[in-house]
């Protein structure tokens, strides 16, 4: 009967108008926070390196080729490049500094033998989930993580030998060995491959494995940066690229153009996100200025309501409950049309090649629930404010 | 109930002369049980004096106290308490919902006590000789019967003392007979009184008190 009271009286065009708006701004802002986290999370865990990272080096000109300029990296250089706002930070990309020689090692295997190249890199900018990516002095084998063209030049040469090519899987199970020398001593270290990457052209060691090999070993040569790891922020990888050009440096192809796709569709949920936070806003400003105004209408029932026994806090929470109500209705269809536009929007994705994760994102469902908490608190607010006016 | 004016003088009144019999200014105490007549012509302040009393205007100077405590010291909680079972009042104006029946309007202040069933509504609606009206808004009926609507919702309730603010100035006599003599027996049955305020008239009622002002 309170309910007949108070709510009798109301001007539902105003109130539907800021349902409509509410429900809009509901939908696109759950649909934006989903795609947005999700398009910064794709090619995430499927590599090595984490999202938005990317490991460059100088380009090769005739003038550095002939000694003209450097191609390394300067201290500065680092400095300057970390103190760029769109860069998160940069790392060096470690490389050995003595003689190493990786081969097979294996009775299954004919031998197979190579001067190689390591590197390791900080464990901040990997994303290796592997428990075996440590090692120690005294360690078994060290683990390692392989380029992909070199098991593609293993099965060549495999195929060569008319020996079975080999799977990622098998390939695990080889036992490689490293030699690592000086003019002074000699060590074999067993070794084992623990995972393939496309972003890396050298084997990547860790970085305990590299400390000990550079100082037992080392040539006494002096140790210079080539390569060095950039991390961008989210959906400013635009900005990373310029940089890249403007500063002569240089990264593999298949990096930038998943960055640069990332931060095109990033920064279109990006704008639709802000637009739909605005939507949520005012949306929310108009159901309580709706609220506001329902309660002046029934100012007269209001104080006549308190002056007969009725105790204010009851009053709150009936204005209260049925706008909580209003909203939570909102936000349960905001829900749903999500759902369904997700249905249709993860198909578009997948037939336009972006496999995206289509696990609901918890952020997403948290926004939803934040935005409900905090309507829940300015009605709540509001009725208290408006009640007591009357008194 | 005791209720103490303590030299409470509105602030709107302060500026008319008040005879020194007169409540305004002096020392009143409304005590348990007590069946009391203001009696005053047009302006004097019974409206101001019945709203004052329960805490609806805080333009005085003086100090009202119920049972030695301040009213001033109220919470919006305690009065919600006060009026739901210490004091009833039957408005000048009414301050009934227009655009609610009779039946919600009764059944709604009910809603806080559960004091009476709907028949017992029903039945005094019939003594009042309005039950016919138990579907009909509030704001379709005749000042008269709206009064009589208004009492027995202020009767809806537990009460020490009941302020009634000329609450027969729109009745006959025979109606305003009906309604003293309802008035008296739930005062009678809840030992509690009354404050009625009126333009002069005594309604044939034999007053503990009379006050003036």
């Amino acid at each position: 009967m309170l309910n007949k009271l108070l709510f009798k009286n109301q001007d539902l065009k105003q109130l539907v108008i800021a349902v409509i708006g509410a429900f809009l701004g509901i939908t696109f802002l759950i649909t934006s926070i989903h795609y947005l986290i999700k398009v910064n999370e794709f090619g995430k865990g499927s590599e090595i390196l984490g999202p938005n990272t990317v490991i460059v080096q100088k380009k090769v000109s005739n003038s550095t080729s002939l000694n003209m300029t450097k191609t390394d990296f300067s201290e500065n250089e680092i400095k300057k490049y970390k103190e760029m706002p769109f860069i998160l930070d940069v790392k060096p990309v470690t490389s050995n500094n003595f003689d190493v020689s990786f081969e097979t090692a294996d009775p299954m295997v004919p031998r197979f033998r190579t001067d190689v190249f390591i590197q390791t890199v900080d464990p901040k900018f990997l994303d290796v989930k592997s428990k075996k990516w440590h090692w120690k002095e005294g360690d078994k084998f060290v683990p390692i993580i392989m380029p992909r063209e070199f098991l593609v030049m293993l099965n060549t040469f495999m195929s060569a030998q008319d020996i079975p090519q080999i799977s990622d899987e098998l390939a695990k199970d080889i036992n490689f060995k490293f030699t690592l020398k000086n003019d002074t001593g000699k060590e074999w270290v067993d070794a084992r491959i623990i995972g393939f990457t496309n972003e890396v052209s050298s084997i990547l060691v860790p970085e305990s494995f590299m400390e000990y090999g550079n100082l037992k070993y080392t040539t006494g040569k002096e140790k210079k940066i080539t390569q060095i790891m950039i991390e961008g922020k989210e959906s400013e990888f635009g900005l990373v690229e310029e940089m890249l050009n403007e500063y002569g440096l240089e990264t593999k192809a298949s990096q930038m153009i998943v960055g640069r796709l990332k931060s095109v569709v990033g920064t279109l949920f990006l704008v639709v996100l802000g637009i739909s936070i605005i939507a949520v806003f005012v949306s929310g400003l108009v159901l309580i200025q709706y609220m506001q105004l329902l309660m002046s209408r029934n100012a007269y029932e209001v104080r006549t309501l308190l002056r007969i026994g009725f105790p204010p806090k009851d009053i709150i929470k009936s204005f209260f409950t049925y706008f909580v109500k209003i909203f939570g209705i909102v936000a349960a269809l905001g829900l749903g049309t999500f759902f369904i536009f997700k249905f249709f929007l993860d198909a578009m994705f997948e037939s336009g090649g972006l496999y995206i994760d289509t696990q609901i994102s918890l952020t997403a469902i948290v926004t939803l629930v934040f935005s409900y908490v905090l309507f829940g608190f300015a009605s709540y607010r509001t009725a208290k404010k408006g009640i007591f006016r009357q008194y | 109930m005791k209720i103490v004016l303590d030299h409470i003088m509105p602030v709107p009144l302060a500026s008319i002369q008040h005879s020194a019999e007169s409540i305004w200014g002096n020392f009143v105490e409304l005590n348990d049980r007590e069946k009391i007549l203001l009696n005053a012509s047009s302006g004097k302040g019974k409206s101001t004096f019945t709203l004052t009393t329960i805490g609806l205007r805080n333009d005085y100077k003086g100090k009202i106290t119920y049972n030695g405590e301040d009213i001033r010291t109220f919470t919006p909680d305690d009065w919600a308490k006060i009026r739901q079972d210490k004091i009833a009042v039957v408005f000048q104006d009414l301050q009934l919902f227009p655009n609610l029946t009779v039946a919600e309007n009764l059944l709604l202040k009910n809603s806080l006590n559960h004091v009476y069933s709907e028949k017992e509504l029903i039945h005094l609606l019939e003594r009042l000789e309005i039950d016919n009206k138990w579907t009909q808004s509030c704001g379709l009926l005749s000042m008269g019967q709206q009064q009589r609507v208004a009492i027995i919702r202020a009767l809806c309730q537990p009460f020490e003392l009941i302020l009634l603010d000329e609450p027969f100035s729109h009745l006959d006599e025979e109606n305003t007979q009906r309604c003293i003599a309802m008035i008296n027996e739930r005062c009678n049955e809840l030992n509690a009184g009354f404050v009625l305020t009126s333009l002069g008239d005594t309604h044939q009622f034999n007053y503990d008190k009379e006050l003036k002002l």
